[in-house]
């Protein structure tokens, strides 16, 4: 059996609208092995990115409680290392070019030296943006730029790899071009997945798709 | 190089990129207010190190005053001269008389100085412009500049000196001529006071001219180089104990007063300066929480790449360090690029306002002078630098309480 390398236990989540305490998450419970792939889809506001920065240790639950690799600490430090993730919005430094992009995740985690430049230049290569390198973000596309949040994502060789919409912002050809290069490198590079999309067809190449409702997971298939 | 820094530089320095206009502009405000602080201390600083330049210049580190006239000079110089750090003692008398070339008369300080001596003390080779200090003696005057001038006098002219003993004597029914006497140099110090209105003599001729017989009234004191002038002093005060009426003033305590006026007044001028580096270092606070703002979702997305808030707050401090320091250095560059010019900025702007014999009027300097000493730059350079870091503290504890998710879903 492959190790759990995510997991999540009865996790609540309220936030304060006005007065009234509004419960965006209900006991979720989720736990994703190793070089898995798990899609979440839900209605919007139905709380998927909000279980998502939990899954992140971006924000921490009213209750319950998160694991990365059977350790509970996803603290900063840690999250640099284990963690990769995308956005919907790519936020990319608009005052680095793609290949120092890349290169900040690494920054972020350590020293970088000749190893790490040569991994992003591949990681760049990868994901077709070789001869990009020394742009600009302003100077890419969206998709573009989409490829250069992945091969960031994948910098540090996490353990796992968490999506937030990353098509959301894309036309469906080249939407479906980044699914498909995120699910094949998370493939190739065995890297578990947690993919949070509103679009049925990319939450059906994933090995299991849950459904997000009312601030409860469900599973909806599982192949 | 951690990433904080790194981030810093790149923002502050974007690859391919102009510098940002905000940036500019905190750099161009920490840089005026840096060259102007420069500029302000060293004009302040050159006017005193100039005013002490001519006081110990003309009367000695030390000078030893009496209360009424010194007669036994050469007594009291061999006392002077044994005291330990005593290079040099050379005896003067002093006082106005009345001047008188071509019918036109002046009512200048006239000087009687040993010329045997006085060089040891008094630098007045240095400041002789035509003729000669060997040609000086009891039949021969050396004129100031602006005095010689204005009377139109030339060497070899001839000029009639008469004292207020003219007039005593007269009360006596005595006749005392005035003194006929040979332009024999003309000296110029740089001090429009002493340039306008000093005449110098021998000692024996100004004895003379006020009928001192072998008295004097006083001496100027030349010490060490790197001795302390009121040491000295105490110790010369000690060594003529003996001589109540005599006393040893360093040209410090000489001019106390005069000198804590100076002082004051470039303490006052650079402090109100300093106002200029406190309202750059509010365009510094208001430019980084500009992309404190700016950058929020960056910011997020840093927490989530694994950057801890206080490395995030690290990153904006280091953006207000590096422009207090290019700030700093421009302002030095300029600072120092305008004291380079002054004079010419000067000769300029009398040019156009014909002011120029005003200035030298109130302001006894013919140039602009400038000395700024190392600690007064030391201060600026450290002051400005800790300002400007100071300045993005705020913005950079902003920046780290910014919580990842809430700077993520920021639109």
């Amino acid at each position: 059996m492959s190790e759990i390398i995510l997991e999540a236990c009865g996790l609540h989540k309220t936030y304060l609208s006005g007065e009234r305490r509004l419960g965006v998450l209900r006991d979720v419970s989720l736990s994703v092995e190793d070089g898995e792939s798990v899609s979440i889809r839900g209605e919007s506001g139905s709380g998927k990115s909000t279980l998502l920065h939990l899954l992140a240790g971006l924000d921490a639950p009213d209750s319950g409680r998160v694991a990365w690799a059977g350790r509970p600490d996803t603290g900063a430090v840690r999250r640099a290392r284990f963690l990769g993730m995308v956005f919907q919005s790519f936020y990319l430094i608009p005052e680095l070019d793609a290949l120092a992009n890349v290169l900040m995740a690494a920054r972020v985690a350590g020293p970088v030296g000749a190893e790490e430049r040569r991994r992003a230049r591949d990681l760049l290569a990868r994901v077709g943006l070789d001869q990009r390198s020394h742009h600009l973000p302003a100077q890419l596309s969206g998709g573009e730029r989409q490829r250069v949040a992945v091969a960031r994502a994948l910098m540090n060789s996490p353990r796992l790899i968490l999506a937030d919409e990353p098509t959301g912002n894309l036309d469906e050809k080249t939407g479906d071009s980044i699914i498909n290069l995120l699910l094949g490198l998370c493939t190739e590079q065995g890297i578990a997945l947690v993919l949070v999309t509103h679009n049925a067809s990319h939450a059906a190449r994933t090995a299991r798709t849950l459904f997000m409702h009312d601030g409860k997971l469900q599973t909806l298939q599982t192949p | 190089m951690p990433w904080y820094l790194y981030l810093a530089l790149k923002q502050l320095f974007p690859s391919g990129k102009r510098l940002s206009f905000f940036t500019a502009i905190s750099i161009l405000g920490v840089a005026l207010g840096v060259a102007t602080l420069v500029v302000t201390n060293s004009v302040m600083g050159g006017f005193g190190y100039e005013i002490r330049r001519m006081i110990i210049d003309t009367q000695g580190e030390v000078q030893i005053r009496a209360r009424s006239l010194i007669e036994n000079p050469s007594e009291v110089a061999a006392a002077v001269s044994k005291v330990p750090g005593v290079v040099g003692v050379t005896p003067y008398a002093q006082g106005v008389g009345m001047l008188e070339y071509g019918r036109k008369p002046a009512f200048p300080l006239i000087q009687g100085v040993d010329v045997n001596r006085v060089n040891d003390v008094i630098p007045l080779r240095r400041f002789i412009r035509a003729g000669s200090l060997d040609d000086l003696d009891d039949d021969t005057v050396i004129l100031s500049s602006q005095l010689a001038e204005s009377l139109g006098a030339r060497i070899g002219g001839t000029v009639t000196i008469s004292s207020p003993l003219l007039i005593e004597r007269l009360k006596n029914d005595e006749v005392f001529l005035p003194r006929e006497l040979v332009v024999a140099g003309i000296f110029e110090i740089g001090h429009q006071q002493l340039d306008s209105n000093t005449v110098l003599v021998t000692l024996r001729r100004m004895q003379d001219l006020y009928g001192l017989g072998e008295s004097v009234h006083g001496f100027n004191v030349k010490i060490a180089p790197g001795l302390d002038a009121d040491t000295v002093a105490a110790r010369i005060n000690a060594a003529l104990s003996a001589y109540s009426e005599m006393r040893a003033f360093s040209w410090l305590d000489a001019n106390s007063e005069f000198l804590f006026v100076i002082q004051m007044e470039k303490n006052l001028v650079s402090i109100l300066l300093l106002f200029i580096i406190l309202v750059a270092s509010f365009s510094i606070m208001s430019s980084l929480l500009t992309t404190v703002v700016r950058k929020t979702r960056e910011i997020g997305l840093l927490g989530a790449l694994g950057g801890r808030p206080g490395q995030i707050a690290a990153c904006f401090c280091v953006q207000g360090f590096l422009i207090g320091v290019l700030g700093t250095s421009g302002g030095l560059a300029l600072g120092f690029g305008f004291l380079h010019v002054r004079n010419d900025v000067l000769l300029l702007f009398t040019k156009l306002t014909g002011s120029q014999a005003t200035l030298e009027r109130f302001y006894q300097f013919s140039n602009v002078p400038a000395h700024i000493e190392s600690v007064d730059l030391v201060v600026i350079i450290a002051g400005t630098i800790v300002i400007s870091t100071l300045a993005g503290i705020f913005p950079a504890w902003r920046a780290s309480r910014l919580n990842p998710v809430e700077a993520l879903r920021n639109e």
